[in-house]
């Protein structure tokens, strides 16, 4: 298992166990963390999952594809760090991984 | 015949019997003809979940830039630049960037009370009477008065447009249409540009007036007049349609499920999960089409490159090998994305407006009609080989039946009695053999009357003479909440005909005059 921590936008902060395997988008809907939609249910088709991911952890995700690159203008404030949490596998690698959630999907 | 296409597996796009329920037909394919070969229109098809979802990801192999229909990829029909939905990188991807700003989730959400106004105006005038219609009244109604608010174009006027842009988006029910002389601009919108031009808002027209981007020589420029109008095309006539379609499925769908549709009424929050899975098992784009530009293989077997090939999302959306119980309707199924919006590149730009629409619908719907059972005697489902859906669905509520047969409250007896014919019928139901005694008041070609059965004593609706053929509805609340339609054959002093009852089928029955 990883822990994952998701920060909501006011601070709140859960931190959950995600069997590797499993998706960030994955991780959240099945613990319940508020602030992320995921309308589409993992396909990358509506940018509602979007994520903020900590600085430290960036280089130790696969970048970004072509189709996550073109989604993610689905949703607001893009940043640099920006990822879809639906496209982030989760490895045993990613044990500790924090990520930021957006004000709104 | 070859492995491609084994005898007994048939399927195409223009043929009606598969209108109804195309979901045997997929089943076959699915099972014994993965990747399916038909000779007669010469196209290729799959229907697996993971091959859908392969093809569509893999716009390199299966480009978009020579249609998305059948008949359209066929016919070599010259598209224009601007028709991004049928367009290839890199001015695909430039296009479709400058889209998903308009339309993300954000500002789509944002819409919520407007489409819920929309919705009121719809519905509300319809609540005493008890009786609406998911088509006529709310799904040609509410998606293009958003779409016209969106662009900033009155309701009227996009009407008018909408019924010559549905005419070349919608394809001739059985047959290939032809687009060999195909115009994806229709002069309607085009005065609104120019005037939209002089006087900017706040609306999505403004938005593409003002947007810049790199086009595919590097230069930095606006959009040309024609890409505008194209886009509005393509954005009304998709926006449209489609959404329709989902709301008369949300009615039809939902009728056949009263108990989910009660879950659904008492805990709202219910409502995504419930249209994501009407969207998976009636997606009213059922089929997607892609020219295949170099050679490639599904399951061994090539495909040459110049083929169309045919991705079947209704197919996919019921593979067993992604969905558990995968031809069940069930709102609580664990979420697996189905392929309604499509997937990769191409997928729905508006997926977020017409889910936003669809929640809104179906919440606003219940507000108004916890209950309602649909008259499919009276619906008309289309027949065109692009959009999969309702035409006209009329619905009434439990308590519209009982509303409009409080007029005639006399009973087989009196009615007898006051020259009335009176019958005996045997029903023969799932639960076996029901007998029961109907009155009939002859006035023109209508009638009005009832019926005595151990179930109750129920007036008759909508009775209906026609020579010597009767049919009319009954409403029935034991041992289930059930519309029964009936038609029967007088011969004499006998009859015979049928019954439909509700989702338990269809039942004989046998009368004599008494």
């Amino acid at each position: 298992m990883a822990k994952i921590t998701y920060i909501e936008f006011g601070g709140t902060e859960h931190a959950v166990e995600v069997e590797p395997g499993q998706t960030l988008m994955q991780g959240a809907r099945d613990n319940n963390i508020p602030g992320i939609a995921a309308d589409c249910g993992g396909a990358c088709i509506c940018g509602t999952c979007h994520v903020y991911v900590a600085p430290a952890w960036r280089a130790r995700l696969a970048t970004r594809t072509e189709i996550e690159t073109a989604t993610i203008e689905f949703a607001s404030d893009v940043q640099p760090h920006s990822r879809l949490a639906c496209q982030i596998k989760i490895t045993e690698d990613l044990d500790g991984l924090i990520v930021n959630l957006p004000e709104s999907q | 015949m070859n492995a491609l296409s084994p005898p007994g597996v048939h399927w195409d796009p223009y043929d009606q019997k598969y209108f109804a329920n195309p979901y045997p037909a997929f089943a076959r394919l699915r099972e014994q003809a993965p990747l399916y070969y038909n000779e007669q229109y010469d196209f290729y098809a799959v229907s697996r979940y993971e091959d859908v979802e392969r093809g569509l990801l893999d716009r390199d192999t299966f480009i978009s830039g020579k249609g998305g229909i059948l008949e359209m990829i066929k016919q070599n029909v010259p598209i224009p630049p601007g028709v991004f939905i049928f367009e290839d990188p890199p001015l695909h991807t430039m296009h479709r960037s400058l889209l998903t700003r308009v339309f993300t989730p954000k500002k789509m959400n944002a819409l919520e009370p407007q489409i819920r106004a929309f919705c009121a105006k719809a519905l509300d005038p319809l609540v005493a009477g008890g009786r609406f219609n998911f088509i006529d009244d709310l799904g040609a109604e509410m998606p293009l008065r958003v779409i016209g608010m969106l662009l900033g174009i009155p309701d009227e006027d996009l009407k008018n447009a909408q019924a010559r842009v549905n005419e070349n988006l919608r394809t001739e029910a059985g047959q290939a249409s032809d687009y060999t002389d195909h115009s994806f601009i229709d002069e309607g919108y085009e005065e609104y540009i120019d005037w939209r031009a002089k006087n900017p808002s706040d609306d999505l027209m403004t938005e593409l007036l003002k947007a810049e981007f790199v086009d595919e020589t590097g230069t930095n420029r606006k959009l040309t007049r024609e890409e505008i109008l194209i886009f509005i095309n393509i954005i009304a006539g998709a926006g449209n349609e489609t959404t329709n379609r989902l709301i008369g499925w949300t009615g039809k769908v939902l009728a056949e499920h009263p108990a989910q549709r009660r879950q659904i009424y008492e805990n709202r929050g219910l409502i995504p999960q419930a249209i994501e899975e009407l969207l998976r098992v009636e997606p009213p784009g059922p089929v997607v089409g892609r020219y295949v530009a170099k050679d490639t293989e599904f399951h061994g077997q090539k495909i040459p490159a110049g083929s169309a090939i045919l991705f079947l999302v209704g197919a996919a959306n019921r593979d067993p090998r992604k969905f558990t119980d995968s031809e069940t309707f069930d709102i609580h199924r664990r979420r697996v994305p189905h392929l309604t919006f499509g997937y990769g590149f191409h997928s729905c730009l508006g997926n977020a407006l017409a889910r936003i629409e669809g929640r809104i619908a179906l919440d606003e719907l219940l507000n108004r009609f916890p209950e309602w059972d649909v008259d499919l005697d009276n619906a008309h489902l289309s027949s065109t080989s692009t959009v999969r859906g309702w035409e006209t669905l009329p619905a009434y509520t439990p308590k519209a039946g009982k509303a409009t047969s409080v007029t005639a409250t006399a009973t087989a007896e009196e009615a007898a009695a006051a020259g009335a014919e009176k019958w005996k019928i045997v029903l023969k139901t799932p639960m076996g053999p029901q007998e029961m005694v109907m009155s009939i008041t002859r006035d023109g070609d209508g009638f009005t009357g009832r019926i005595e059965s151990p179930m109750g004593s129920e007036n008759v609706n909508a009775g209906k003479i026609d020579g010597e053929t009767l049919s009319w509805t009954m409403e029935v609340t034991k041992p289930a909440k059930i519309k029964l339609s009936f038609e029967v054959k007088l011969d004499g002093d006998t009859m015979t005909g049928h019954a439909k009852l509700g989702m338990f089928g269809k039942s004989s029955l046998t009368g004599q005059r008494i």
